[in-house]
């Protein structure tokens, strides 16, 4: 199949319902279990939930529009951050896309994948836009680990990966859970899906 | 949390009246200026300030600079107590406290960090704070964006409230039938499913009726579209957008060049 029409067939009519909806779970589902006080944020639970149902372009475009529209309505900050939502949904699809999403021990190691490959672009941009902060309780460690000498960049590493395991982790566990348990006639529609369900 | 998803703040003013489009470039020129122009902290203090000084003139500069500062208040507290104290570049120190000292090269960069931060806002809040979301998606349209991103771009913003209530009668329903949500970790991760499912599943089973809707209103239909709402752009917009992208492409250049030859 060709570039274009593997394209057109990702992006169906469907798939663009299925995106516009999973944006706002995105924005939403944070605020749900908020009330749970759990160390997660679930804020890429619908990009995930895209990628393996309709592929890691779908899911990229599903992560960079969700930090878009998110910077347009309540934080600018959020558009800063749009390049690793982004690659939270690509990494996520081809993880699928290589049968690493059919198992639940496979979808904790894939949360994993995600967290390190998310932290490549989230690094730079926290250290050079940022000065290594973010106003949130991470903070914590990145100040605790320079106070122990180290440099601002390796601190900043190992904030952001042990900030993002847990929620990745759990992230990636949940869209399993719930792609397993969606009705067939609805994954059915859904092709990229069956590297999943198997 | 607010009720209401959006900065937008109604209004008429000149602000209001300029094509989205054109605060659009503005503000991606202005972040452009903002961390890649020459000049260190000037170049981040110039292009805020102007943000700010078109905001006044169209009574929006206090909104905007509350807005600010509710979102970067914390982050700059953070920012000072990081880099003042423990920036490993420190040198010059101002004031000991113990074994740690106040350095004059932390806060220093703190403040251009913080800075640069408020700038970026201010520039993009001239935009979203005068600008209904809708207006803009129908302007990336017109200008030749895809109709299907432009749906993307608009149709959350319409279906935030609605599932926004959703979320609201599912934590009410699952408290009232007794869902354990305080107490140990384990007891506390184990009600996440029970709270997250119920909405996932009942939002994605919609999509397929929203799908349907769609089609049938002829949304992949390859004609053009006609709109109800004009949005008026004039000439002189359209020369002020070109020379925004044209002058901070320049400094740019300059800012990479200078930074080449001096690494030389």
């Amino acid at each position: 199949m060709s570039l274009k029409e593997q394209l057109k067939q990702d992006f169906s009519t469907l798939t663009l319902a299925l995106i516009a909806v999973a944006i706002v779970l995105n924005i939403v589902l944070g605020q749900t279990v908020s009330l749970l006080k759990l160390p997660i944020f679930l804020d890429s639970i619908g990009t995930v939930l895209v990628a393996l149902l309709a592929g890691p372009w779908a899911g990229a475009l599903t992560g960079l529009l969700t930090n878009l529209i998110w910077g347009l309505i309540s934080d600018p900050v959020a558009a800063a951050f749009a390049p690793v939502a982004l690659v939270i949904g690509l990494v996520a699809g081809l993880c699928a896309k290589y049968g690493l999403f059919k198992q639940w021990w496979q979808a904790i190691l894939s949360g994993v994948i995600i967290t390190l490959a998310l932290s490549i672009i989230a690094i730079p941009i926290r250290v050079y836009m940022f000065g290594g902060v973010t106003g949130s309780g991470a903070d914590f460690i990145t100040a605790y680990l320079l106070a122990t000498g180290k440099d601002l960049f390796s601190a900043v590493i190992i904030t952001v990966i042990t900030d993002n395991l847990i929620d990745k982790v759990a992230t990636a566990l949940l869209a399993w859970a719930i792609v397993k348990g969606l009705p067939r006639r609805f994954t059915a529609r859904f092709q990229r899906s069956s590297s999943v369900i198997g | 949390m607010s009720t209401h998803f959006s900065l937008y703040q109604p209004g008429s003013s000149y602000l209001h009246r300029l094509h989205p489009l054109t605060k659009l470039t503005f503000s991606l020129a202005a972040a452009v200026v903002v961390f890649g122009g020459p000049g260190g902290w000037l170049a981040a203090l110039f292009p805020g300030l102007l943000a700010m000084l078109l905001l006044w003139r169209a009574g929006l500069a206090w909104r905007a600079a509350l807005t600010i500062f509710r979102l970067l208040a914390l982050l700059t507290v953070v920012l000072f107590l990081v880099h003042g104290f423990l920036n490993p570049h420190n040198k010059s120190i101002l004031l000991s406290l113990g074994p740690f000292g106040l350095g004059q090269e932390g806060l220093a960069y703190a403040a251009l960090v913080a800075l640069r931060l408020a700038a970026t806002l201010a520039a993009s809040l001239l935009l979203t704070v005068s600008t209904q979301p809708a207006h803009l998606v129908q302007a990336l349209a017109e200008a030749g964006l895809p109709y299907g991103l432009a749906y993307l771009l608009g149709s959350p913003l319409l279906l935030l409230p609605q599932i926004a209530g959703r979320v609201r009668s599912i934590q009410a329903a699952q408290q009232a039938r007794g869902l354990k949500t305080e107490g140990s970790l384990l007891q506390r991760a184990r009600a996440l499913f029970p709270l997250a499912a119920p909405l996932i599943f009942s939002t994605l089973v919609d999509v397929e009726e929203r799908s349907l809707a769609l089609e049938v209103r002829g949304f992949s239909a390859p004609n053009p579209k006609t709109s109800l709402n004009e949005l008026v752009d004039s000439p002189a917009q359209r020369t002020a957008r070109w020379i925004m992208i044209l002058l901070a492409g320049l400094l740019l250049a300059v800012e990479l060049s200078w930074r080449v030859y001096a690494s030389h």
